[in-house]
């Protein structure tokens, strides 16, 4: 077969994954019925809904021509996600300044065109900041410190 | 951009500078705990629901008139999430040294018997230190409904068997059991309508899509001052100050009717002995400020204040009460 | 006339020195709140209740309000200058929003931002002062029949929001409902879609949603562009709307007025509709529907106007009925409730000093507000000069802390990286996210109605054909979605509309 709009192609695919996973989850918790619903009937009912939406994309894909994916470069999308995932890790055991200053030194990263010396400034510029507003300013209860 | 960075390096090093005082101060106090008596430091009190609850203002009270008798700050903390079991749970696995403790309210209790699964084990990960407060439900009724009593309320029922519905705060809560309770006891059918909170039950119940609800005083108040639904009974041992012209259920004859929206501070299991009873020492002190029971008694609380003792054998029986109309109502998480 | 009376009480009391100084205070934090991304003024007013406590109930309420308006206007300022709509409210905003400031003409949508939601809340102040209980008798029609017919009218509108297909349109907005189910089950208590993480027991958290989807996930797409700056336009333009855009909104302005007004006063999420329903209305009664998403002023004006009509009229349910419209209402009740003041219609006779303070310092609040926003434009402006590849670390920064500390949870951070690849994936797919984000808003509602209502009607269908209101709004969304899904009708439409 023949891909014809490969954006509308793999939405499809994207909203047929996500209804597979949802009727799969839902058909765990019970149904019951129509007057007394379940967790799982309103859930079931909109994983079915999505499938179908799924197919009519796919379907359509491949008969009628439609726009191609812009070229994907994955630096920017990994370095942001291990960026938030080390903030996540990082915030709880050695507080807001050290993990601040390492998740946005490495986020700065995620342009090629990034200078060690500037992003080594920005990030402690920003940790500044931040913390300025958010723990002195707002007096919000964050961990600030590596606890003991 | 320069001024900022330099503004900005600056303030870092004051940061450093206050971090290294901080990290001496710590140092000290941690080696002086072993000399010092409980409390050396502030005290944290999780409260296990978001601002604005009844808990929340109970425990806010508290904290404020805790910071007398024990001679250390008490400071409130926020931490909700799935129903008070988070808050509870981060109590119940830190470090049990008497300087973290919860206010929970009967979930505590309920939770063990309708979660499929708990992250904590409420009798063995926990202590009660003090049960610091009772507040009784109130009984309202849709105000087109012909029903001025309980008697009035159970007959309805009989004579229109699948006609009655009653609003909670969500399944398993206590405004939820209290009507399984009654169901059980008065041998009426009613359906269960949960919604997010009681309060957001009202609008129904004025216009009657609900017919009757268990609900907190603070919730009811607002409603039954000009009759917009009628309050006909509350469910404490005794007629509670707020409504002293309602019976209690009691009363009305449905012996050992008794539902309490209590407050309990609890700690985590292991705390040494005489820190619990410094606790517990305090916070009946405390509670017997008279300033403190003009604001409990704002939102329908009345200060109690036990020995830990009778603490933990009340939420045993709290516990084993519950679970017994959980298994006769059937209710399950499905 | 017994109205001007109330009103002459009304300022006595918010004029006064002390009440003028709390107001301010509330729209200052409100506006400083609105602008950082993830503390919102429910977090603000949760902290200062314990201060509350010891203030005259009507200065703790002028505060209180005060921060919920400047959260109001504030919200719109990221939602414009980055992309990131903090509340659900100002998804709708960022749309055009964002779009004008990448042309140049961040100042101008700023400034009629803040100039449509000085005129929605004047409008609404005076609304609120002369049919108070008239209003109030409306949200008591709603029961959830009705609430759920509505949020069926609000999701088929969704799907006008987006400008691409239809078919992928309608699948966001299932998407975001099935998002919005994780959580626990009011109906069953039961968990859902949580695969047994503890952090996922409230739901997906709406911040971290629409951070990673309108941050983080843009930044990433932003950043593969070859020109990295290209992200916003360099030369800032005019600071201040021309009297030509003022006079393209003055219609808009008054539709969404209107619409937020009265959408305000149902207090099961009429006033998170208001921006969506006005900005569609707005769509579909233009004379050049195809400028919208593309920087149309018009869309960011009508829900604007909308968005703070609807803040201001979300009061009426609350201080008439003692019914909270949102957790900020919630919070303000539990305010009134200690200093033993009980919400409700006696209010208004008992302490008519409250009541008619509060609305006066509406008036105030907006006007204070409007005054401190129009400069701080200049300001917000230069910000959009800071080269991008600083200005996106600044934005994960944000993101990051503005997530953890709704919650101090970590859970919500994995949420924000989870959400960051899908929005990616869908950005790249031509997926809109607007739509999904109003059905993750509106999804729990929907489903918690739709389940209430048939259990009160013991499982009969016939509940939702009950009342002429329930009716009335599924007719419209039947209309609506013909109107949509038909291109040869919409063509007509189009047609209609041009003459």
């Amino acid at each position: 077969m023949f891909i014809r709009a490969p954006k509308d192609f793999w939405a499809g695919v994207m909203f047929l994954a996500f209804a597979a996973v949802t009727i799969v989850t839902a058909n765990g918790y019970s149904m019951g019925r129509g007057g007394r619903m379940g967790p799982g009937y309103f859930p079931a009912m909109l994983g079915w809904a999505l499938a179908f939406l799924g197919v009519v994309l796919v379907i359509r894909a491949l008969v009628a021509k439609g726009e191609s994916i812009e070229p994907i470069k994955l630096r920017p999308l990994l370095v942001l996600v291990a960026s938030v995932l080390i903030f996540a890790l990082a915030i709880q055991p050695l507080g807001l300044v050290i993990s601040l200053v390492g998740t946005t030194f490495l986020s700065a990263f995620a342009t090629p065109d990034a200078r060690w010396r500037e992003a080594a400034i920005l990030s402690l510029a920003l940790t500044g900041l931040v913390s300025l507003i958010f723990v002195f300013a707002l007096r919000l209860p964050l961990p600030i410190w590596p606890s003991l | 951009m320069k001024a900022n960075g330099e503004s900005v390096s600056t303030t870092l090093a004051c940061s450093v500078m206050l971090a290294v005082s901080f990290l001496a101060v710590a140092c000290a106090s941690v080696g002086g705990a072993w000399a010092q008596a409980y409390p050396a430091k502030p005290i944290r009190l999780v409260l296990p629901y978001s601002p604005g609850g009844i808990i929340d203002y109970v425990g806010r009270t508290l904290a404020q008139n805790l910071a007398g008798p024990l001679g250390q700050q008490v400071i409130a903390e926020n931490r909700p999430g799935a129903g008070g079991i988070t808050g509870t749970d981060a109590v119940a696995r830190s470090a049990p040294d008497g300087y973290t403790i919860v206010l929970m309210d009967p979930a505590i209790v309920i939770n063990p018997t309708l979660q499929p699964s708990m992250p904590y084990d409420l009798f063995k990960q926990l202590t009660t230190v003090s049960v610091v407060s009772s507040s009784p439900l109130v009984v309202v009724v849709a105000p087109e409904l012909p029903v001025k009593s309980m008697d009035d309320l159970v007959r309805y029922g009989k004579a229109n068997p699948g006609k009655l519905n009653f609003a909670s705060a969500g399944i398993g809560t206590t405004p939820n059991l209290a009507g399984e309770l009654l169901k059980l006891r008065a041998g009426i059918d009613a359906t269960h309508i949960p919604y997010k909170s009681i309060g957001q039950s009202y609008p129904d119940l004025m216009s009657n899509k609900v017919q009757f609800a268990f609900s907190s005083i603070a919730g009811a108040l607002p409603f039954t001052m000009d009759n917009r639904v009628r309050a006909i009974a509350t469910t404490g041992d005794t007629r509670n100050p707020v409504y002293p012209d309602l019976p209690t259920i009691v009363e009305t004859g449905l012996a050992g009717f008794e539902v309490d929206l209590w407050l309990g501070v609890f700690a985590p299991a292991g705390t040494p002995p005489d820190v619990v009873a410094r606790l517990n020492a305090a916070i009946t002190i405390a509670l017997k400020d008279p300033e403190l029971g003009k604001a409990f008694a704002k939102v329908g609380a009345m200060p109690r204040g036990t020995s830990s003792n009778d603490g933990a054998a009340f939420v045993r029986a709290e516990h084993a009460k519950w679970k017994k109309v959980i298994e006769d109502a059937k209710i399950k998480l499905d | 006339m017994d109205v001007f009376s109330n009103i002459l009480l009304g300022f006595g009391v918010a004029l006064s020195p002390q009440n003028l100084v709390y107001c301010l205070i509330g729209s200052v934090l409100g506006t400083m709140v609105g602008v950082l991304p993830g503390i919102g003024p429910v977090t603000t007013v949760a902290l200062l209740l314990p201060i509350s406590f010891t203030l005259d109930p009507i200065s703790a309420l002028i505060m209180m309000a005060g921060i919920y308006y400047g959260a109001q206007y504030g919200g719109s300022t990221t939602a414009i200058l980055i992309n990131i709509p903090g509340e659900p409210s100002s998804v709708v905003t960022s749309l055009d929003g964002h779009q004008m400031a990448r042309q140049g003409r961040a100042g101008p949508a700023l400034g009629v931002a803040a100039l449509s939601s000085f005129f929605a809340g004047c409008v609404a102040a005076l609304l609120i002062a002369v049919g108070a209980p008239p209003l109030a008798q409306i949200a008591l029609q709603f029961g959830p029949a009705e609430y759920f017919s509505l949020m069926v009218c609000g999701l088929v509108a969704a799907v006008v929001l987006a400008h691409g297909s239809i078919v992928k349109a309608i699948g966001m907005v299932i998407l975001g409902l099935i998002f919005g189910l994780a959580g626990s089950d009011i109906n069953s208590g039961v968990r859902r879609f949580t695969y047994g993480l503890q952090g996922l027991a409230d739901g997906v958290e709406f911040v971290a949603l629409s951070m990673a989807i309108y941050g983080l996930a843009e930044v990433a797409v932003n950043l593969e562009k070859k020109e990295v700056k290209s992200g916003i336009a360099q030369s800032i333009g005019r600071v201040l709307p021309s009297w030509a855009d003022v006079r393209t909104c003055i219609p808009s302005v008054l539709r969404g007025t209107t619409l937020g007004s009265l959408l305000g006063v149902l207090p099961g999420g009429g006033a998170l509709l208001a921006s969506f329903a006005a900005y569609t209305l707005e769509k579909k009664v233009a004379r050049a529907p195809r400028n919208f998403g593309q920087g149309d002023i018009r869309g960011v004006a009508a829900p604007e106007a909308a968005n703070n009509a609807g803040a201001q009229t979300s009061m009426v349910p609350m201080l008439t009925l003692g019914i909270p419209s949102n957790p900020t209402m919630a919070l303000m009740i539990a305010a009134l409730m200690v200093h033993g003041v009980s919400p409700g219609p006696r209010v208004m006779t008992d302490r008519p000093e409250l009541f008619w303070g509060i609305v006066a310092s509406m008036w105030i609040a907006n006007l204070m507000l409007v005054i401190l926003n129009l400069p701080l434009v200049g300001l917000w402006v230069r910000l959009v000069r800071i080269p991008y590849r600083m200005m996106f670390v600044a934005i994960v920064a944000f993101c990051c802390v503005g997530t953890f500390t709704i919650n101090s949870n970590t859970a919500d951070l994995a949420v924000l990286a989870f959400f960051t690849v899908f929005g990616y994936i869908c950005l790249k797919l031509g997926c809109e996210p607007a739509p999904l984000i109003l059905g993750f808003v509106l999804g729990p509602m929907m489903e918690e109605n739709l389940r209430r209502a048939l259990l009160i009607s013991r499982g009969d269908p016939a509940i939702f054909l009950s009342s002429p209101i329930s009716i009335g709004f599924l007719l419209a969304a039947a209309f609506l979605l013909i109107v949509v899904a038909a291109p040869t009708i919409r063509r007509r439409r189009d047609e209609a509309m041009v003459e």
